[in-house]
């Protein structure tokens, strides 16, 4: 067995579990935050997007041992008792997420875009989630939000595009 | 060098089983302070079903879409559903939920006409109050009309309904016949860049003009709009399953069996056609399966306009495309210096080098 | 079959914190309590609001239970063997050592099945393969272990004995009378559909120019982002909840009923939200299989497909080969249609019936033709089943028709869109079948995208050459 210590959305958390076990396992089965999702267990969806260590990672193909220490924050960790964020204010307003399924990821991956880059072009938010499947929705509305939440993040008004 | 070029295509679909019956059933419950749960045995498989099948409960209750709250997808408590396939849900389930909203909501009348001093039949239900048509000034809020049907009057408002669309089997000699109840129309127009020496084709802009009859919630038409072309340009250009000489799979896997992500979709330009069906719930038809149906006909057209290879056969891969091109070169007589134009053509397209 | 408990001599591989574990933290999730309702979701009138989702809020918090996120005391997990072979007979199965095997609780195979067929038309389809296999896909035996790991590990000591036989891939093939039965004594031919109007040889003679296309479509996969997922647990009263990402429960329940010859009213079928069906998900395919596991090990079980068993062994789109010859007057104007739609239909029926009727009457486009002659078939062939895929065949016909449409544009140098207009349904236009169509649209469709998109006509390109 691997005894691993991180920091998980903020709080220090431990579990002993087979070396082989994958974040995204130790996510779901031991810490019960079912938000990351198996779409693949190979690293082609991006639907177990998380972020470790400020990066955005398919927790499938990383294993306990590499998060040992580690800061990870899960989709879990975003909202607050009080607020929503707003990437996830956002994709409600303008329906970006349909069935649903790649959201948490799709949400991981643009949070860890907008801490890196808060004022990121339709270009640049496309190339953050091209790792990150979605069959439901053909990316149009979740562009719009991620646009929408950089403007909140910056301070500045949301445009009243077509959705509003 | 990229060559542009665009293509249109035009379709119709459609809406509901073809001649057999697919019924769906649907239980409205008016609560006591007026708001409302339905019962439907339809899934919600990520379209918004739910949300469209409150929206029409809201209408037909005069009530809000937050204040319906819908139960759904469990053989035990909810009715029948033939179920999230063919495009049906907004236009029969939608018309069975009305249909039972509307039984719920004449019991209402039927508590409310007296403490009016109309008959049921001069009522309305709109903005949270039943009022006597023409004279709103006298109204009661559905609020105080549904606890006075528990409370005194013993009747709870409950409506129960079913739909079928109606059809007409087809003759097994010559195919005549009525096979749906209704059908939606739609035209996209695909441009795109195809890179004449790789034969690499990229999707530029789509704009896709469709009917759904009323739009219910066009938020969510956009969606399965935006979703259908991303699907359809999939279906167009990149995906295939694969199997070899003894039936076994090749490429049963995402890292081979390649589909849109973010890099392959541009902006989809979504208009919604104007329409109403008086058969449909409000005018409604349906929007599902509609949205993916013209995109490689229209992506496939435009790859002609732009370099003059007909694709007769999907996915039009780079390899296809490339193919196409050499096998065109070959056959025409080279030109040396032969009349070609020095500037783009009316369409901003490059001239030949 | 072991009468006493299974003996684990190694723990799970997983430990669930689950509810006969209290001392488990609590999961780290806060989320606000939103008591502000979105502006569309408070008007009225409700319709034509741009409301958002009651499970958007949801979605995005991570909060939507799907299928996999739901745990139960006590839960086993089930895999699948597929059978790797696209064609053959079945000798024998031994799952000997797989029961054997610390950790498995329990083995079944299609023999374990009261009755073992079911599918939305022709019921060719069984839970588990029995005594023949009909795709690489196809399912002979599934295993209930204490984890994924150890079901996976079991499908490999599980021996199947084959006979393989020549599988038959191209539809073409199929297609022909002396090609042997896939499914005999039933013929390869499993469906037939025709559309006759008017006099489609006398239209052909009196047109000014005759098209002759041929387009072919391939096989594509919903690929949902969810895979299939399905739990299934009994009550001591022989009632069976199953959990199901099925878009369709009232059929689900019925074929579970029939499979296991039980009472429908002992069936309860829920489905949650289901992670994206676009058609894959509308007929059942192991909860047959799964009720039988918790049934023989009185755990519930759940079982998940692996994204390769997503693509073998879920439905797929019909690969449709298409034939169309139209003749059409100096001014575009279609006179007569003459069309041959071959689906390839894959191992089993599925969606097939529904896919070749609407294949085949949409197939002559959205225009008035009062001279038409379509006919399709449908034929077996030793690949994954093909079923209902978003649009039932009208995707592939589209790309025909209308690739065909442009090409007569382009030959006569007539605008595509004026070519359109000109042979598009009016209102009260008859469809193929002589159906008198109302709101109607297709016209205002197309001058409304034209218009958006900043159509001008033919334009250079009408030459071909891209120049």
């Amino acid at each position: 067995m691997e005894n691993v210590t991180l920091k998980l959305n903020g709080e220090t958390r431990s579990a002993s579990v087979p070396p082989e076990t994958t974040l995204l396992r130790l996510l779901r089965d031991q810490f019960n935050l079912t938000g990351a999702k198996l779409g693949c267990d190979v690293g082609d969806c991006g639907a177990c997007t998380v972020i470790v260590d400020g990066k955005p990672v398919n927790s499938c193909l990383m294993l306990v041992g590499q998060v040992d220490g580690r800061e990870i924050l899960t989709i879990e960790g975003l909202a607050t008792a009080d607020h929503l964020h707003p990437l996830q204010k956002l994709f409600e307003h303008f329906g970006s997420l349909q069935c649903g399924f790649c959201g948490p990821g799709v949400i991981m991956s643009a949070k860890a875009l907008l801490d890196e880059n808060p004022d990121p072009s339709t270009q640049e938010i496309r190339d953050a989630l091209g790792g990150n499947l979605c069959r439901c929705t053909g990316y149009t509305k979740m562009i719009e939000a991620i646009k929408g939440a950089s403007c909140i993040l910056r301070g500045e008004e949301v445009p009243a595009g077509k959705s509003a | 060098m990229k060559r542009r070029g665009r293509g249109m295509a035009c379709m119709w679909y459609p809406i509901g089983f073809t001649v057999a019956a697919n019924p769906s059933a649907a239980v409205v419950k008016i609560n006591e302070d007026g708001t409302a749960t339905l019962l439907t045995g339809t899934v919600e498989t990520g379209q918004g079903s739910l949300t469209i099948l409150a929206q029409i409960v809201a209408q037909e209750l005069g009530i809000a879409t937050d204040d319906v709250h819908v139960v759904s997808a469990d053989t035990d408590s909810t009715p029948m559903d033939t179920g999230a396939i063919a495009s049906r849900t907004t236009y029969v389930t939608g018309n069975a939920a009305k249909m039972a909203a509307e039984k719920a909501k004449l019991t209402l009348f039927e508590v409310a006409a007296p403490l009016l001093g109309v008959k049921p039949t001069q009522l309305e239900a709109q903005d949270h109050k039943i009022f006597v048509k023409g004279f709103p000034q006298r109204n009661m809020h559905i609020g105080d009309v549904a606890n006075h049907a528990r409370v005194v009057s013993g009747q709870p408002p409950i409506g129960s309904a079913s739909f079928n669309p109606e059809t007409l089997a087809l003759d097994p000699e010559t195919g005549q016949g009525k096979p749906f109840g209704t059908y939606v129309y739609a035209t996209q127009i695909a441009e795109v860049d195809v890179d004449d020496e790789t034969g690499e084709v990229e999707v530029v802009r789509i704009v896709a003009s469709h009917d759904c009859g009323t739009a219910i919630n066009p938020m969510l038409v956009e969606g399965q709009v935006e979703g259908g072309v991303a699907m359809g340009i999939g279906f167009a250009l990149e995906e295939e399953m694969l199997f070899d000489a003894n039936g076994r799979h090749i490429n049963p896997n995402l890292t081979n069996y390649i589909m849109p992500t973010s890099l392959d979709t541009p902006d989809i330009e979504v208009d919604i056609v104007d329409s109403y069906d008086p058969t449909g719930p409000f005018g409604a038809k349906g929007v599902g399966e509609p949205t993916l149906v013209p995109t490689a006909a229209a992506i496939a057209n435009a790859i002609y306009d732009a370099v003059g290879v007909r694709i007769m056969s999907l996915p039009a891969t780079a390899e296809k495309v490339f193919k196409a091109l050499q096998a065109k070169r070959e056959q025409q007589p080279k030109q040396i210096g032969a009349g070609v134009p020095q500037n783009g053509g009316a369409n901003g397209k490059p001239a030949v080098q | 079959m072991a009468d006493k408990p299974k003996v684990v001599d190694k723990p799970d591989v997983l430990q669930r914190p689950d509810i006969l574990k209290p001392q488990a933290p609590a999961p780290l999730v806060t989320f606000p309590v939103e008591v502000v309702v979105p502006e569309g979701r408070q008007q009225t009138p409700a319709v034509g609001q741009r409301a958002s989702r009651a499970d958007g809020r949801l979605h995005g918090l991570g909060q939507t239970k799907y299928i996999d996120d739901m745990y139960f005391p006590n839960m086993l997990f089930a895999k699948i063997k597929r059978a790797g072979i696209a064609s053959a007979l079945i000798k024998s199965i031994d799952t000997k050592e797989a029961e054997a095997m610390p950790g498995v609780i329990a083995v079944i195979t299609g023999r374990d099945i009261p009755c073992n067929s079911f599918g939305p038309s022709l019921k060719d389809q069984p839970v588990l393969a029995d005594t023949r296999v009909f795709h690489a896909g196809d399912g002979v035996a599934a295993v209930a272990a204490v984890s994924e790991q150890i079901a996976t590990e079991a499908l490999e000591k599980i021996k199947v004995v084959y006979e393989p036989l020549t599988p038959v891939l191209d539809p073409l093939e199929s297609l022909k009378l002396e090609t042997p039965g896939i499914h005999a004594p039933s013929a390869n031919i499993y469906g037939h559909k025709i559309i006759k109007k008017g006099d489609v040889e006398k239209a052909f003679a009196e047109s000014d120019h005759i098209f002759e296309g041929s387009f072919r479509t391939q096989m594509v996969e919903h690929v949902p982002l969810e895979p299939y997922a399905c739990i299934a647990q009994w009550d001591a009263n022989g009632r069976v909840t199953i959990y199901s990402t099925l878009g369709r429960i009232t059929l689900g329940r019925a074929d579970v009923g029939r499979t296991l010859g039980i009472p429908m009213s002992r069936v309860r079928i829920v489905a949650t939200v289901v992670g994206g069906n676009f058609g894959g998900k509308n007929e059942i395919r192991a909860e047959p299989a799964l009720a039988l596991l918790s049934k023989k090990t009185g755990r519930p079980v759940k079982c998940v497909y692996t994204r390769v068993e997503e693509f073998t062994s879920s439905t797929t789109r019909h690969p449709l080969i298409m034939d169309y010859k139209t003749g059409v007057t100096k001014q575009g104007k279609i006179l007569g249609r003459k069309i041959r739609l071959v689906l390839d239909g894959g191992a089993y029926c599925s969606w097939s019936e529904t896919t070749l009727g609407k294949a085949c009457i949409l197939s002559a486009g959205p225009y008035n033709i009062e001279n038409l002659h379509a006919e399709a078939f449908v034929v077996y062939t030793n690949k994954t089943m093909t079923g209902a895929m978003r649009g039932f065949g009208a995707p592939q016909v589209c790309f025909a028709y209308e690739s065909h449409m442009d090409e007569i544009a382009h030959t006569l140098g007539i605008d595509p869109l004026e070519i359109r207009l000109l042979n598009a349904f009016d209102e009260g236009s008859l469809s193929p079948t002589s159906q008198k169509l109302h709101s109607v649209v297709v016209k205002e469709s197309l001058l409304r995208a034209a218009k958006l998109f900043g159509w001008n006509g033919l334009g250079d390109a009408g030459k071909g050459n891209g120049a």
